[in-house]
């Protein structure tokens, strides 16, 4: 089975190996925006590991740390997330710096920051988001691993668009910890590799039990084989050319292997919007605590009444996470409180026994996107529905903490098409053996290999 | 969503948006609260509300106490003042 | 006159609610502080068992409905002391709801017992404003009652009934105590926040009835508002617009989760009244004296407890008493040897003078002999004592219990053995009334 991580540990490395890659990631930078922190002290005699990323909203110690956000920025966090310090005890990587994103992860896209990432095959294209730097990172650097993460489709999307490997585990599975919150209750911290094998390690390195996030208590981690496919038929009806007809062959490659079946669902295309109001009402409250005299951007003007004062600071969100603040603030007001929050929480209680009961059965498998890779120039045209309708295969799983992998199938005018397969909640394994096999039939393309020894 | 709705939740999310701004989020809001309004068709009758989407096995923790190793990093975030951390006038 | 509170009280823990700080006082601030009290991004709460297990043995001191299931909301507000600019507190799923506290005439409900976080502390310097975040994350609880109180009497007796529960759950009710107060004297409700200490609980209400009643006699219009209490004017005034539950805007906090406390072992409670008339009932002594004495101290009660099949208890109660009034402070465990050496002799029907008893309390070694006198010598001084007090002898005839005025009156008088006058007194009884 192909791994890099295996290849890279394998091999006899330039000992000025870092400061290569150091100059290559930076003059790529430039076009692609891929790395919004980079470690320049990481060095082959002191680290001579793995190189990994983390999306810029998870918390490294001493790194400035802005969720892609002008009110993070400078923030120099004094704690590592969980999942670094898991890293680092695993003494098989090294930090290279963290990722770009959608600002508080508020996108489909990666265009709501200040300067987006652009996609890592054409930069006229997007990188999706809202995990945008770490698909282009992992679509730019041969040897290494991205740490991003999903609430709603934040790392399968942008994982498709740059035809990487992108997997998003069962919540609860990996501490939340130091990961700047967008939605408590959808936060999930997942992977991003060249090969599902390399996912898979990295998963292994960073997942389990964590006294410092009560939510992640997911331990056993299973591999029940699954020989069926379902395809959602309700759900299939938004894909658009040209990804219907290349799923569809896609499908029919698979057809050997597995039963494939199109079933109806009632529910599961009525997921968005339970999604995006559970999302919304939780990352208001989230985004309270940002009101500029503790972390962050400072509001010098501290003889300012407080109102005032926090006002004048909260002026540096970005208009997506202000709409986001507006909306969630509005439905969870206590008249209409009922009427969206409650009945939304109740909704994903039936998309997710809906969803479990199929996933008994077998794999759920769609397209990642229900268009291909779209222009920046007309992707930031789409009005919020349209963005959101975008994630209609990426919502489903993510709302139901359901673990879900985006593997590349097709490769389109040049740009990488990416289907997602999702399984039962603790049967992660079963995707990455799902994804190997797959790999022995597919041939990955890459503009660059980074770092390439 | 009325001017005056809109102008209280911008009070009480302490934000502030100049005109252009204020008229394009506006709109964008109605648009999603409409788009919202779609699961009251959904029937929720006696369904338990998830709010996570697995069973957590929510554990307590034991009372013990457990320093912080870098309380200087904490306070060096904000401006300070005699050890305190400087608000905004009250 | 409607009286209704909502009560704060810190729990007994060492560490903070939602983190592992300690929650030691400290001269220095912010120094128990952790990203988690201070709400840094990423940063998530670990809820305390003992804060748990505290809120709950309240709960089930106050007769509350106990939720198997706990969970917790965020109740946002913007404020410089609120770290997360939420709190996390209780609602529906609170730990405790419908109890009650029992007073002498009645028994106030109790809505709910919620379990939430303390934000920092603000100091103010000239025109700064300081914040010490070693307070953020204190362990509360909040009481909160139906507006059953009617009278100042009633709420003095409540406050002090609550605080003998929470100290004998082991609160240290040293902490000052905050309450919130609502009080409607007609239709109109009024809002009193953030009032701290008991006196000043008292002084806000006294004053917040007085001028709603002045104003209803005046036909004056009583505005439905928040009102602040000034401690130095002593009076109540009209605070800034306070949010209300529409902007709280309370959602299920998912950074923690539903916990099951249906196997959790908790305190009992002791009740003072309801132990303090079972004592008085075969003591014939007050039962508000013992209350006075044992409401907020264990050791007294344990003393009362350990000594009570030994000596009568009234004579327990007044050697407690004693001792507190002659060394001016309340007992403590390690006087009750000396305490003893006091209730001995006066179960004794010794008459131990002020001196005697501060030379006992002193530790000093007192020694109390009894004159040696044979056994006509006290049958003649019975005989005299009822030819003296021609009344006694009638009341007798009436009431055999009369006999042990008979003895303490001699045996004390004379420094005799009250065992010896009770022998001496049933001859020459037995002789003269049969």
């Amino acid at each position: 089975m192909k791994s890099y991580i295996n290849e890279f540990l394998g091999m006899e490395k330039p000992t000025d190996y870092y400061s290569g890659l150091l100059s290559d990631i930076e003059k790529l930078n430039k076009e692609h925006h891929f790395i919004t922190t980079l470690n320049k002290d990481i060095s082959y005699e002191k680290d001579g590991r793995l190189p990994f990323t983390v999306k810029a909203n998870i918390c490294v110690k001493g790194f400035e740390t802005t969720a892609g956000s002008k009110m993070l920025r400078g923030y120099l966090p004094p704690f590592n997330a969980t999942v670094v310090d898991k890293i680092n005890a695993s003494g098989r990587f090294s930090f290279l710096g963290e990722t770009n994103m959608d600002e508080f992860g508020f996108g489909t896209f990666g265009l709501n920051t200040e300067v987006p990432a652009r996609n890592a095959f054409d930069n006229d294209y997007v990188a999706g988001g809202s995990s945008s730097g770490a698909a282009v990172a992992t679509a730019m650097l041969k040897y290494h691993v991205a740490i991003a993460e999903s609430t709603g489709g934040s790392i399968a999307t942008p994982a498709a668009l740059n035809g990487v490997v992108g997997f998003t585990p069962t919540y609860g599975a990996v501490s939340r910890y130091g990961l700047i919150d967008y939605a408590n209750s959808l936060d999930k911290i997942g992977v991003m590799a060249r090969c599902a094998e390399d996912a898979k390690v990295a998963f292994d390195t960073i997942r389990g039990r964590d006294r410092y996030d009560t939510t992640c208590s997911v331990e056993t981690i299973g591999n029940k084989k699954r020989k069926k496919l379902f395809v959602i038929k309700e759900l299939m009806e938004k894909a658009e050319e040209p990804v219907k007809s290349a799923f569809e062959r896609l499908l029919d490659r698979l057809g050997g292997n597995y039963e494939i079946s199109e079933i109806d669902s009632k529910i599961m295309d009525k997921a968005i919007a339970p999604y995006y109001i559970i999302a919304m009402a939780e990352a208001s409250t989230n985004l309270a605590k940002y009101d500029g005299y503790k972390y962050g951007f400072q509001n010098e003007d501290t003889n300012r009444k407080y109102n005032d004062f926090f006002t004048d600071a909260r002026i540096n969100f970005g208009a997506e996470a202000k709409r986001r603040i507006i909306l969630g603030t509005f439905i969870r007001s206590e008249s209409v409180k009922d009427k969206y929050y409650s009945k939304a929480t109740q909704v994903r209680g039936m998309i997710i026994r809906e969803m479990r009961s199929i996933l008994e059965e077998g794999f759920i498998i769609s397209p990642a996107l229900p268009i291909a890779t779209p222009k920046i120039e007309n992707a930031s045209k789409l009005t919020p529905t349209q963005n959101y309708a975008m994630d209609i295969f990426t919502v489903p799983p993510n709302l139901g903490g359901f673990p879900h992998i985006t593997f590349p199938y097709e490769y389109h005018d040049g740009l990488p098409l990416g289907a997602q397969l999702v399984t039962g909640h603790a049967n992660d394994y079963a995707l990455f053996d799902f994804v190997s096999e797959w790999e022995e039939l597919f041939e990955y393309r890459f503009r660059h290999n980074l770092g390439e020894i | 969503m009325n001017d005056l709705e809109f102008e209280r939740l911008l009070k009480i999310t302490r934000l502030r948006l100049d005109d252009l701004e204020k008229k394009a989020i506006q709109k964008d809001i109605e648009e999603v609260i409409g788009y919202f309004e779609n699961i009251s068709e959904i029937s929720t009758e006696g369904e338990e509300k998830a709010h996570h989407p697995i069973k957590v096995d929510a554990r307590l923790r034991e009372d013990g106490i457990l320093g912080f190793e870098d309380v200087e990093m904490l306070k060096r975030q904000s401006k300070l003042h005699d050890g305190y951390i400087v608000g905004p006038k009250l | 006159m409607k009286i209704g509170l909502e009560v704060h009280v810190a729990l007994p823990t060492k560490s903070k609610l939602f983190c592992s700080c300690s929650m030691e006082d400290s001269d220095n601030p912010n120094s128990n502080i952790c990203p988690i009290c201070m709400g840094f991004p990423g940063s998530k709460p670990m809820l305390n068992e003992a804060a748990v297990r505290s809120a709950l043995g309240i709960s089930n001191a106050l007769y509350c409905k106990i939720n198997r299931k706990i969970s917790f909301v965020r109740k946002v507000y913007f404020y410089p002391d609120l770290p997360k600019c939420y709190q996390i507190t209780q609602m529906e799923e609170s730990i405790g709801k419908e109890g009650y506290l029992e007073l002498e005439n009645k028994k106030v409900r109790i809505r709910r017992v919620q379990i939430e976080e303390d934000p920092a502390q603000i100091v103010r310097k000239g025109m700064l404003t300081l914040l010490d975040f070693n307070r953020s994350g204190t362990p509360l609880v909040e009481i909160v009652t139906e507006p059953d109180i009617s009278t100042e009497e009633e709420l003095r007796e409540f406050i002090a009934n609550l605080r003998s529960m929470l100290y004998y759950l082991g609160v240290d009710i040293n902490k000052e105590m905050k309450a919130d107060l609502n009080i409607s004297v007609g239709e109109t409700r009024v809002e009193i926040k953030n009032v701290t200490g008991i006196k000043s609980l008292i002084e806000a209400t006294r004053f917040e009835v007085e001028r709603q009643t002045e104003a209803i006699k005046n036909n004056e219009k009583i505005e439905r508002e928040t009102r602040g209490y000034n401690e130095k004017s002593r009076a109540t005034e009209s605070m800034r617009e306070k949010e209300t539950d529409e902007e709280y805007g309370y959602i299920y906090e998912s950074d923690l989760s539903t916990f099951d406390i249906s196997e959790m072992k908790h305190a009992d409670p002791v009740y003072i009244n309801k132990i303090a008339a079972e004592l008085a009932g075969d003591s014939e002594v007050n039962p508000k004296t013992i209350r006075e004495i044992t409401m907020l101290n264990r050791s007294a009660l344990a003393m009362i407890y350990r000594f009570r099949n030994r000596y009568r208890v009234r004579s327990i109660i007044h050697g407690i008493q004693r001792f507190e009034k002659y060394s001016d402070s309340t007992m403590k465990e390690e006087d009750s040897d000396r305490i003893e050496k006091l209730v001995k002799l006066i179960d004794e029907g010794k008459d131990i003078s002020r001196e005697i008893a501060e030379d006992i309390i002193a530790g000093k070694e007192v020694k109390v002999e009894y004159s040696d006198v044979s056994v006509e010598e006290i049958e003649k001084m019975v005989r005299k004592f009822l030819d003296e007090n021609p009344g006694v002898l009638e009341e007798y005839k009436r009431n055999k219990k009369t006999v042990n005025l008979i003895i303490r009156e001699i045996s004390s008088k004379n420094n005799l053995h009250p065992k010896e006058v009770a022998a001496g007194a049933a001859a020459v009884l037995k002789s003269i009334a049969g």
